[in-house]
């Protein structure tokens, strides 16, 4: 737990740590673009994910079948171990249930996007109003505004306390299945992680130069927190949301996987495909392997983006 | 031998079986005789779930007698792999014409595990203790089988309960038993040969005076002695030595003393193993030496590898139940009629259960008497079923459809894909499908409660006789179906009191022919369900009835 805790405050630090050398002219955020667009790691990820969030926005007109109408179902039989693989009319063969695959997967893209974004700005928007009531009672405060951050932060360490899958997982149980319960268990989740991070990093930023200058100046303090502090400390916090966008989106299958996801057959999902594929395991193995190689590539680009913005935020990889 | 300490006799059971094992691979490194190792080898055997009593009068569920019929016995049983109805502690039997009065000529040489003597009179202990039963032992879930088959009590305490059928048990000579009913019910002879009814030793009858039931009623929790190996005893071929919930495993020992051919294998676990995939996975690394349920697409696979899947035969039934009390279009009977029509139940048979399966026309296994040729059938149809829905004026139904979770049932091996199809089947046809699912134990409670307006759910039949089947759904109103037909209930009424087994048969035929033209859900298929053996084994016979007898196990 504390490595955890220790990595996300670092993260704050090496941020604001940024501020300190400045003084080229040039603003942080256009040099970290400009960097951006000249590593492999983020063209990389960007394709992935281009690639990813084209198909979930075109999908359902790019499908060529219907992905729950059992067109084929006469032609599988689970009970004897008999699938049909991919052939000219199904590019990717057909389900347990005689369902066109490729079309299945198309249109789970959009579901598994959607459980990922939705769950992530779950995250990020109540994560970021704990961090920032706490960054912002305890660098700005008196000592209520102390008390108040370390009643926020000991909340959530409670909560990174417990692993992440495993609260997803409570939530999931407590809440009954559905699509909006994958979303917010996994959306909680991720709550903590965001809160501590937008809480240090506003702390760092709140002892450094141009906040002083600014107090200096007489402007009132909740105008320096929102204008000034608020802004600057996101940096880490957006380059978290995007490393949770591949987290979210594994969770996701993984919940599915676990059998809490949504019980709604009538989109696919890609986590849920693959729970399915389970037990057709020996005698039809690429019901597994697509679904589980579309889920690692989508959260390798994800991750890849994340890493390269990472880096490219990094004041010690500047020039 | 026998302690009074559970504890440690538990202990020394672990240890024993230990020993076991331990020689057993001794031996086998030690090439040493293949009769030692046979001796001292425990049968390993993978249930799905857990046994809930070593009582089995408290009990309905297949795993709780699945564990007891090894250790009791019943007046009567069926033939070994058939369902003939034939002696178990009854050398022979007999009853008047009225069939209320039924006479047993008892075996004379049975003694139970307590060194009891078995009689006339022991048999008369249990069924007048069943009988005498009061309070929370009055519940449905305590008592389900003497309600189903004997009625009521001497004092019932509730209106809910039946009246009593059952009248008197009288010890004639020192082994002959006569067994007094107050109107003949197709339930018997049947019903003397249920696995409930295992006849238990006197003396723990008389331990047990004060035994008690407690928790509330839903969540009962059995008397004491119903989960200690060591307070129970009866004349089965094996008595229990051993019950650890923890690791979900019933030690069982060959009863020496057994007064027919004793057990072939000293020990036999039960153990419970419920994820289907494990099942497989420890039989194939040899962790158990045979298992039930083996999903359908296993068997090949299984069989090529070695093991032994041999066939058990039909006798149960899936089916799809409409609750009409729960859904106003359910109670028109187009509707009922095109959901029939919407579903391509063979292709659940083909694609989905095992060798041997066939789809059901009746809610009854064809193997059973009673069965009609004649009944109304309903073939799959789409187009008839959208023409009969614009009929109705139902065109946009909306219905909300259950199904169980994390379970496999005899009758049915793989119930999200059954549903699934016939989700399917039912979007063709322009119906809206409103999914609901959950674990097996919610789901039989809501669904009896007549929560779900379409569900699946099965039976396995607990002896031959089609009241069996037919009686237990539609005998009388119930809430999970939610309809009253007062034809039915009626000729259901006059077939449970026909003494007349030809009479009886042509009322069944007529009542089946009258149920598929009401009715009042679907029934889907009637299937083999598998069971696995390892090959060192030469495996009891399987039962169509699912009441396979271990003592016939021997190793090879």
């Amino acid at each position: 737990m504390s490595t955890k805790t220790d990595k996300i405050d670092r993260l704050a630090e090496l941020t604001a740590a940024k501020r300190t050398d400045q003084g080229h002219g040039e603003s942080l955020w256009r040099e970290a673009f400009k960097r951006l667009r000249r590593s492999p790691m983020a063209i990389a990820g960007t394709i992935v994910v281009g690639i990813f969030i084209v198909i979930a926005i075109v999908g359902p007109y790019i499908a060529p079948f219907d992905p729950v109408s059992q067109t084929w179902g006469d032609e599988v039989f689970p009970n004897k171990n008999t699938f049909v693989g991919p052939r000219a009319e199904n590019w990717l063969g057909l389900d347990h249930l005689g369902r066109d695959q490729f079309s299945r997967m198309v249109i789970g893209a959009r579901q598994s996007l959607m459980v990922g974004v939705v769950a992530t700005l779950l995250g990020f928007a109540f994560g970021a109003l704990l961090g920032g009531i706490a960054g912002a009672a305890a660098g700005l405060g008196k000592r209520w505004g102390r008390r108040l951050d370390t009643v926020l932060m000991r909340f959530t360490d409670m909560m990174l306390a417990i692993p992440a899958l495993l609260l997803a997982v409570s939530v999931a149980a407590l809440m009954g299945q559905s699509l909006a319960t994958v979303m917010i268990a996994v959306g909680v989740a991720q709550v903590p992680i965001f809160a501590r991070l937008l809480r240090g990093s506003m702390l760092s930023q709140a002892h450094s130069d141009y906040v002083l200058a600014a107090k200096a100046t007489g402007i009132k303090r909740r105008r320096i927190v929102l204008a000034h502090i608020l802004p600057n400390s996101m940096g880490p916090v957006l380059v978290q949301a995007t490393l949770t966008l591949a987290t979210a989106i594994i969770d996701a299958a993984a919940l599915s996987y676990l059998g809490l996801g949504s019980p709604d057959q009538s989109t696919p999902e890609w986590g849920t495909m693959l729970a399915d594929a389970q037990r057709f395991l020996s005698g039809a193995p690429q019901l597994a392997i697509y679904p589980a190689v579309a889920i690692i590539i989508t959260a390798l680009g994800f991750t890849l983006l994340g890493e390269a913005m990472r880096e490219s935020l990094d004041p010690k990889l500047r020039k | 031998m026998r302690t009074k300490r559970s504890h440690g006799l538990r202990a020394l059971a672990v240890l024993a079986a230990a020993g076991m094992l331990a020689t057993a691979c001794a031996s086998d490194r030690d090439d040493s005789s293949a009769d030692e190792k046979n001796e001292n080898q425990p049968l390993i055997f993978a249930a799905p779930g857990d046994a809930r009593s070593l009582d089995p009068f408290y009990a309905t569920d297949g795993e709780t007698f699945r564990v007891t019929r090894q250790m009791y016995n019943t007046l009567l049983k069926h033939e070994a792999g058939g369902s003939e109805i034939v002696g178990d502690l009854a050398k022979d039997w007999s009853q008047n014409d009225e069939g209320t009065v039924w006479t047993f000529d008892l075996h004379d040489n049975v003694t139970f595990h307590d060194d009891e003597k078995f009689n006339a009179e022991a048999v008369c202990a249990n069924y007048d203790h069943w009988f005498n039963l009061s309070g929370d032992f009055q519940d449905s879930n305590v008592s389900y089988y003497w309600q189903t088959i004997f009625g009521g009590f001497a004092e019932n305490e509730s209106d809910d309960i039946p009246p009593a059928n059952y009248v008197s048990c009288t010890a004639e000579e020192e082994f002959k038993v006569v067994i007094e009913v107050d109107k003949y019910s197709a339930s018997l002879p049947g019903g003397f040969s249920m696995a409930a009814f295992g006849i238990m030793s006197p003396k723990v009858l008389d331990a047990q005076a004060d035994m008690e039931v407690t928790g509330e009623p839903g969540a009962f929790e059995f008397p004491e002695y119903s989960q200690d190996p060591d307070a129970v005893a009866g004349t089965g071929p094996y008595r229990a030595v051993g019950w650890d919930k923890s690791s979900q495993e019933i030690t069982l020992e060959r009863f020496d003393d057994y007064w027919a051919e004793p057990a072939g294998i000293k020990t036999l676990i039960i153990k419970t193993i419920s994820d289907e995939n494990a099942r497989k996975q420890a039989l194939e690394a040899g962790d158990i030496h045979g298992y039930d349920l083996v999903a359908p697409a296993d068997v090949e696979p299984l069989k090529s590898a070695g093991f032994e899947v041999p066939d058990r035969g039909v006798f149960n039934v899936l089916y799809m139940a409409y609750q009409q009390e729960g859904n106003e279009a359910l109670e028109d009977l187009q509707v009922r009629q095109a959901l029939a029509h919407a579903v391509n139940r063979q292709r659940i048979v083909d694609s989905l259960l095992p060798e041997g399966s066939e789809v059901a026309t009746q809610f009854m296994p064809p193997t059973l008497t009673g069965w009609s040729e004649n009944v109304t059938e309903y073939e799959y149809d789409t187009d008839k079923a959208v023409d009969l829905l614009a009929d109705a004026g139902y065109s946009d139904l909306t219905i909300d459809f259950c199904y169980p979770t994390e379970v496999t049932r005899p009758y049915m091996p793989a119930p999200r894909d059954i549903y699934d199809i016939i989700k399917g089947d039912l979007e063709a046809a322009g119906i809206t499908v409103e999914e609901e699912s959950m674990p097996w134990g919610d789901y039989v409670a809501h669904t009896d409660a007549g929560g779900c307006s379409l569900y699946l759910l099965g039976w396995t039949g607990d002896f031959n006789e089609a009241y069996n089947f037919i009686g237990t759904w539609f005998g009388d109103y119930d809430r999970g179906w939610g309809f009253r037909n007062d034809e039915i209930f009626d000729a259901m009424d006059a077939v449970a009191n026909e003494p007349d087994p030809a009479a009886r048969e042509t009322m069944y035929i007529e009542l089946n022919e009258t149920i598929m033209d009401f009715l009042p859900g679907l029934p889907i298929s009637s299937s083999p369900p598998s069971i696995a053996f390892s090959a060192d084994l030469n495996p009891p016979t399987t039962s169509p009835l699912t009441q396979e007898n271990f003592a016939e196990a021997t190793w090879k």
